[in-house]
């Protein structure tokens, strides 16, 4: 492990990408990584986790519990731990802690985390059952911070699905910050679901850096639901010609939460596609932020590049904060982009209730339909599930 | 069945009922016509229980209160109302709010919640009523569907929930006149001894399909007369400027009842 000093200072308002970030949270936050972290998990913890069968990797406060993990791989599939792949192969993982850190988080955890998950899929295979990565943040006394990394590679024309989940031990506040690597060859496909449910009394950041070689597609789906403030971070380069992304999420919001989805898809190459469609629902005095990017550089004609973002209000005292970011220095380009912020419609609300269905549950109702829309899109049910039972929805 | 007695109502401070009185009886068809502005969708919107009017006088159904009653109790006391414009609600199946909706009333009426199988037979007679495909109830309520589709999706859930009274509020607005057949057969199939129904339009088309035993013209906030089918057509050949200018004469001659 190296102990080489990170430069970087805390982020500030001044910080774009964490003007609406409450940094009273997280400057109470000790960045030096935890030493000796406990690895055991309490069985409440584990029991939070999406029903899935096969292979899996828990890491607890950074650290791989490979007694809790399930090493199973099928054809085409290689799991190893980040540790293990620093002693056997460290040039497999080199782009992983060479990347330029966008923050002191990411410079921290690429200066320290000693370990994670790598998963390795071979060219042409199609690993059909979701490969899990399992974050367990247990702070060891208050404030303490674990790092991890995860390195995703899927080969030339391979396809496989990760659920990477984040949970925690709400015994001590704490927080946790992941640097995911994914790296897709010609015509690879991964889906790629990110599930936060940390304790109120956690920060999680999840700080996801994909590069995307030709015809390649990378579908992500990031459900941001615990902690008090959870960051879910993708930075997409489009580096090869017609590779297409789609990236979706549902961010829901209570009590004094802070949710923040931090976007930023950069085109390439020509002829990419890319989706960007992020949905919120806030109450109490919860705030969402969605910041998202859109960056045509110059060159990639044929980009097509569309971004959505809405968010549903439920309270006075919550807030949506949504700054699109277009920057367009290719010609041919189309890009659409587009952000609401409403509230439960009243008519709506009527139409249901004149159909007998009383005024609790037509605000349900309208709800789930909101957030359905997200989840819908998901293939994996036992995540469909998850996140249903998760945000208290009935089986609609 | 139905007593509406001195009902008025405004919103913001504009007055658009202005005392406005209708018997139903159990079983009757009573069509209510209008000019523009004359306040048929303010007078369904005020038996069905929309927010944000002032309301006075009475309003009963089988003796009960409406008036104090929230939209839901309504619903479970017999009332529904067809919209004129029905939401769009994505992301909320077809099916599952059917099924929420008609276990909802069956509930606060302390009926058994009817099972998905039991639903599922429901809901085909339903849609054979209107003319659905399957993959109606799967779609998400209203979403995307056509003029015509939304109507026969408001027939179709009258169908499910079978009320006492039924307001159809301009069903037959933006309709072809296939569609019109189809929406009008399903409302004649639901024609019984036991349910009443208002049926507000503009114009006499839709009485030719749904034959009404009443017909009452409303202007102005109230009805300004009544009579039988034959007064539809004498509106359909002079127009509302007869009553709107409040000179009954050239309204001669008129058949049936007067009130």
């Amino acid at each position: 492990m190296s102990t080489a000093t990170v430069p970087l200072a805390r982020p500030t308002r001044r910080d774009e990408a964490w003007r609406y970030a409450p940094h009273k949270v997280l400057d109470q936050l000790v960045l030096e990584p935890q030493a000796n972290a406990d690895t055991s998990v309490a069985d409440d913890v584990l029991a939070q986790l999406p029903e899935l069968d096969g292979a899996k990797l828990v890491i607890v406060n950074g650290i791989v519990n490979a007694e809790l993990s399930n090493f199973d791989e099928p054809a085409g599939l290689s799991l190893s731990t980040l540790a293990q792949k620093r002693n056997t192969n460290a040039s497999a993982i080199a782009a992983h802690f060479g990347g330029q850190p966008a923050d002191v988080f990411e410079a921290t955890n690429q200066a320290s985390a000693a370990d994670g998950a790598v998963i390795t899929v071979a060219d042409d295979a199609q690993v059909t059952q979701p490969i899990q990565v399992v974050h367990i943040a247990s702070p060891g006394s208050a404030n303490a911070t674990s790092y991890a990394g995860v390195v995703i590679h899927v080969g030339q024309g391979a396809s496989a699905s990760v659920v990477e989940t984040h949970v925690g031990n709400a015994a001590n506040a704490g927080g946790s910050h992941v640097l995911t690597t994914v790296t897709l060859g010609q015509g690879a496909t991964l889906n790629h679901l990110v599930l936060q449910d940390a304790p109120s009394n956690h920060v999680v950041i999840s700080q996801v850096s994909v590069s995307q070689e030709a015809n390649s597609t990378y579908n992500a789906h990031a459900f941001n639901l615990g902690a008090s403030y959870g960051r879910l971070a993708f930075d997409v380069a489009l580096s090869g010609n017609s590779a297409h992304t789609d990236l979706s999420g549902l961010y829901f919001g209570f009590g004094d939460q802070t949710l923040d989805q931090q976007v930023t898809v950069t085109h390439d190459a020509t002829n990419c596609t890319s989706r960007q469609s992020f949905r919120g629902v806030l109450d109490d005095q919860s705030a969402g932020i969605f910041n998202g990017g859109i960056d045509v550089r110059p060159g990639a004609d044929g980009t097509d590049a569309e971004q959505a973002n809405d968010n549903l209000i439920l309270s006075d005292r919550a807030e949506a904060n949504s700054q699109p970011r277009l920057e367009i220095l290719a010609d041919d380009v189309a890009c659409k982009h587009g952000s609401t912020v409403g509230q439960l419609d009243d008519t709506a609300l009527y139409y249901l209730r004149s159909r007998g269905i009383g005024a609790t549950q037509a605000r349900r109702l309208l709800i789930d339909g909101f957030a359905h829309q997200v989840l819908d899109t998901v293939e994996i049910e036992a995540v469909r599930t998850w996140v249903s039972k998760r945000i208290g929805q009935s089986d609609a | 069945m139905l007593h509406v007695k001195d009902l008025t109502a405004s919103i913001g401070g504009t007055q658009i009922l202005r005392g406005l009185n209708l018997d139903v009886g159990a079983g009757e068809v009573h069509a209510i016509m209008g000019p523009n502005g004359s306040g048929k969708s303010t007078f369904a919107h005020a038996l069905a229980g929309r927010d944000g009017y002032d309301i006075s006088g009475t309003v009963t159904l089988e003796g009960e209160d409406l008036l104090d009653m929230e939209p839901e109790e309504r619903a479970a006391a017999g009332v529904f109302m067809g919209f004129q414009y029905p939401v769009e609600i994505p992301g909320v199946n077809n099916m599952y709010f059917l099924r929420t909706a008609l276990n909802s009333v069956r509930k606060a009426r302390g009926e058994d919640e009817v099972s998905a199988r039991e639903f599922l037979k429901v809901a085909q007679k339903a849609m054979d009523l209107v003319e659905m495909k399957k993959d109606f109830l799967n779609r998400a309520v209203n979403a995307g569907f056509s003029g015509g589709e939304k109507k026969r999706n408001e027939i179709l859930q009258m169908a499910v929930m079978e009320p006492k009274l039924a307001v159809l509020d301009e069903t037959d607005s933006g309709l072809d006149i296939d569609a019109l057949r189809i929406i009008a057969s399903g409302v004649n199939a639901l024609r019984g001894p036991d349910r009443s129904m208002i049926v507000i339009t503009h114009y006499q088309r839709l009485l030719d399909y749904i034959k009404p035993d009443y017909v009452h013209v409303l202007v102005d906030g109230k009805i300004v007369e009544s009579g039988d089918h034959t007064l539809a057509l004498h509106l359909e050949d002079h127009g509302y400027a007869d009553f709107v200018n409040h000179d009954l004469d050239d309204a001669k001659p008129l058949s049936g009842v007067s009130s």
